[in-house]
């Protein structure tokens, strides 16, 4: 039992991170970013790039080494998400909702076929790997590089957190989220904050993708189709465009798996995630920690 | 303005000339060999994974049958004809196999030599079926291919019954009392294990305990893991691809899992090893059909591989060089590309030279001989263990 809740909040660490991103994009400009899970692709392979750049370090190096190949993963994948936004999403901002919906999933595309012609498109594994031993806490069998990747997703959740709710730029963002001309009216730069939220929704992403990179080891130009919807789904559990929503609902995703796999068996895992979302969509769209919103005509 | 109407009627006479000149050529590449000029090439067409999660296994293919093809018709080709490839993209799915199919037909292929994913090959049957097209199958080998006893599909690769056969002589031999059977519910892998399953139910030997599904494309099985981990198995046998097949090693070992590990032949890559890392790879078994690395005598063609590609022939490369050269084979025959009688040429076939051994197809067009063998990777290499012989 212990095991099944390991299993899913180490999953779901993955799945919140992911999901941050989303949660943000859609929170500032109501778009869903569909090509935000192939940013946790082009964080992987940027990361990828980055360690065989640097390649050459002995294996007792791997964490610190890979520490820093994180966070220079983070800044990149970061400027790549602003340039997605920059080339497909500012020119449509004043199109209609769904021209937008189409984009991204085109932009969607063009990532994926994009890094397949750039790296081809045989699966790559990570250099670097975190493998270890694995001990036995309470019944549960964890390693202690899952115990400081999911660390490095906390620390990441709690600094987004502290940089919405207590700092100029996360009350810029907050301010676009509410009513983007007055915003402008009010002096507030929308296309610079738009900007500095897909950075750092990407960054998350990209954060995510070299992790994933590290602790699994294959990556691939389609690893973020699927990490991307089970993402969408948890910032819905938690509450679309709420960040502390959409933290837990990844956490909450990544252990329904867990446990539905463990009840239903293997191939309900994806039926059951896909159906709490559906469940969630059709009873209480905004999600557990989202408020109901009266729109005024 | 009395000229006029003459000259139309004379272009119209020559566009008319045009377009049954026209048809002609086309006909002859479809059905009439013997109506086709003697410089019009014999194409080939070959539907393989370019796109979507099978997107690697394509070029493993489509380089080994152009390597074929060069080497045909550097000879002079068939019947003082050249040798034509042309692709189209499956990506594993079953819709874009359809449209392929149908694409392929259009642009006159004589002999279908294509085929990775069984779900996506199955739905091209028809297509080619009713444009009279024999198809070579050369990866693709769910026993469903073959169950509805259509004249012009032939497999050169084992069927899923005989891998499954495999198998279970292996767990069997390797005295093991419990085994679990994981798959990715598509049609090849849920066929494997399945007839595994059924095998192993017989009484004595292993029991298969359980058999677990995961989603192909994830990266944390941890969860399917767990379930395996329960039943506390000493035999663990995955019959899906190598993508996963990897992270299954890897994980199972890091979960602390000690029995033995054994992959299908949708498995069988060095990447396997890559992904899954030195140490958990090691001691992994495998079901396969001959491989170059495997047999003797083949180190020349990997050679030639390597020479024009600068890489390594993948799964399947060696499959994909047999079923070119086979179905140069039977259109010489033949004399021709009519579909009934490469048909014909196919069926009579016997002791044609391939990897896998001298052909000849069984009623069924299945191989009769060159079944499958148990690889184990051994210090980070794939190599055989037994040949199960």
């Amino acid at each position: 039992m212990t095991q099944l809740v390991w299993n899913g909040l180490f999953v779901g660490s993955f799945y919140a991170l992911v999901a941050l991103g989303y949660s943000m994009v859609y929170g500032i400009i109501k778009l869903l970013n569909f090509a935000h899970g192939d940013l946790y692709m082009i964080g992987a392979f940027i990361g990828f790039a980055v360690l065989g750049a640097v390649g050459g370090v002995s294996a007792s190096m791997a964490l610190p080494l890979l520490l820093v190949v994180l966070l220079a993963t983070m800044v990149l994948t970061g400027l790549a998400g602003v340039a997605l936004e920059r080339i497909a999403y500012r020119p449509l901002r004043r199109a209609p909702r769904l021209s937008l919906l189409i984009t991204a999933v085109g932009a969607s595309f063009a990532l994926e076929y994009g890094m397949r012609a750039a790296a081809g498109a045989d699966p790559r594994v990570y250099p670097v790997r975190l493998g270890g031993t694995s001990v036995e806490v309470l019944g549960a069998r964890l390693t202690l590089q899952q115990l400081v990747l999911v660390g490095v997703a906390v620390v990441l959740m709690f600094g987004l957190n502290l940089l919405i709710t207590r700092t100029r730029e996360g009350r810029a963002m907050r301010a676009i989220a509410l009513d983007p001309s007055t915003s402008s009216l009010m002096g507030i730069d929308v296309n610079a904050v738009i900007s500095r939220t897909f950075f750092l929704g990407s960054a998350l992403a990209g954060a995510a993708g070299v992790m994933a990179g590290a602790y699994y080891g294959k990556i691939d130009f389609l690893m973020g189709f699927l990490i991307g919807l089970k993402a969408f789904t948890a910032a819905v559990i938690g509450g679309i465009g709420n960040i502390p929503g959409t933290m837990l609902g990844g956490l909450l995703l990544g252990l329904l798996e867990s446990f539905g796999t463990y009840w239903l068996g293997g191939e309900w895992r994806d039926v059951f995630a896909f159906g709490v979302l559906i469940l969630f969509l059709t009873v209480r769209p905004t999600g557990l920690l989202g408020e109901r919103v009266t729109e005024r005509v | 303005m009395r000229a006029i109407p003459l000259k139309s009627f004379a272009s119209l006479a020559v566009v008319g000339l045009l377009v049954t000149g026209c048809g002609q050529g086309l006909l002859g590449g479809d059905g009439g060999g013997e109506t086709a000029k003697a410089d019009d090439p014999i194409v080939l067409g070959m539907l393989i994974p370019q796109s979507g999660s099978e997107a690697a296994i394509g070029p493993y293919m489509s380089n080994a049958a152009q390597l074929a093809l060069d080497e045909i018709n550097a000879k002079g080709g068939i019947l003082g004809r050249k040798l034509e490839l042309k692709t189209a993209d499956d990506a594993c799915d079953a819709q874009s196999a359809a449209a392929g199919a149908n694409k392929l037909v259009t642009e006159g292929v004589d002999v279908s030599v294509g085929g990775y994913c069984s779900g996506a090959t199955l739905p091209t049957l028809p297509i080619f079926g009713k444009a009279n097209i024999p198809m070579i199958i050369p990866a693709a080998n769910s026993q469903e291919l073959v169950d509805q006893k259509l004249k012009h599909v032939f497999l050169i690769n084992g069927t899923g019954s005989q891998q499954a056969a495999a198998a279970e002589k292996w767990i069997t031999k390797q005295g093991a009392k419990s085994a679990v059977l994981m798959h990715d519910n598509t049609s090849y892998s849920k066929d494997i294990a399945l007839r595994t399953k059924t095998l192993l139910d017989a009484p004595g030997g292993a029991e298969a305990v359980l058999v677990e599904t995961v989603t192909p494309k994830e990266s944390d099985y941890s969860a399917n893991i767990t379930n395996v981990l329960a039943k506390k198995p000493d035999f663990v046998y995955w019959t899906g691809y190598f993508q996963e097949g990897g992270l299954i090693a890897r994980q199972l070992r890091q979960a602390g899992y000690k029995g033995s590990i054994m992959v299908g032949d949708g498995s069988v890559s060095p990447k396997l090893v890559e992904i899954a890392g030195a140490e958990a790879a090691e001691g992994v078994y495998a079901t396969m059909t001959q491989t170059p690395e495997t047999l003797e005598g083949a180190e020349g063609w990997v050679a030639a591989y390597k020479k024009k590609y600068n890489a390594e022939p993948g799964p399947y490369s060696n499959q994909a060089y047999d079923a070119v050269r086979l179905a140069a084979e039977a259109v010489a025959k033949a004399g021709g590309t009519d579909g009934a009688k490469v048909i014909a040429a196919l069926e009579a076939m016997d002791g044609f030279s391939m990897f896998s051994g001298p052909l000849k197809f069984t009623p069924e067009h299945t191989l009769s001989s060159g079944g499958f063998q148990i690889l184990v990777v051994k210090d980070g290499k794939i190599t055989l263990q037994d040949s199960l012989k």
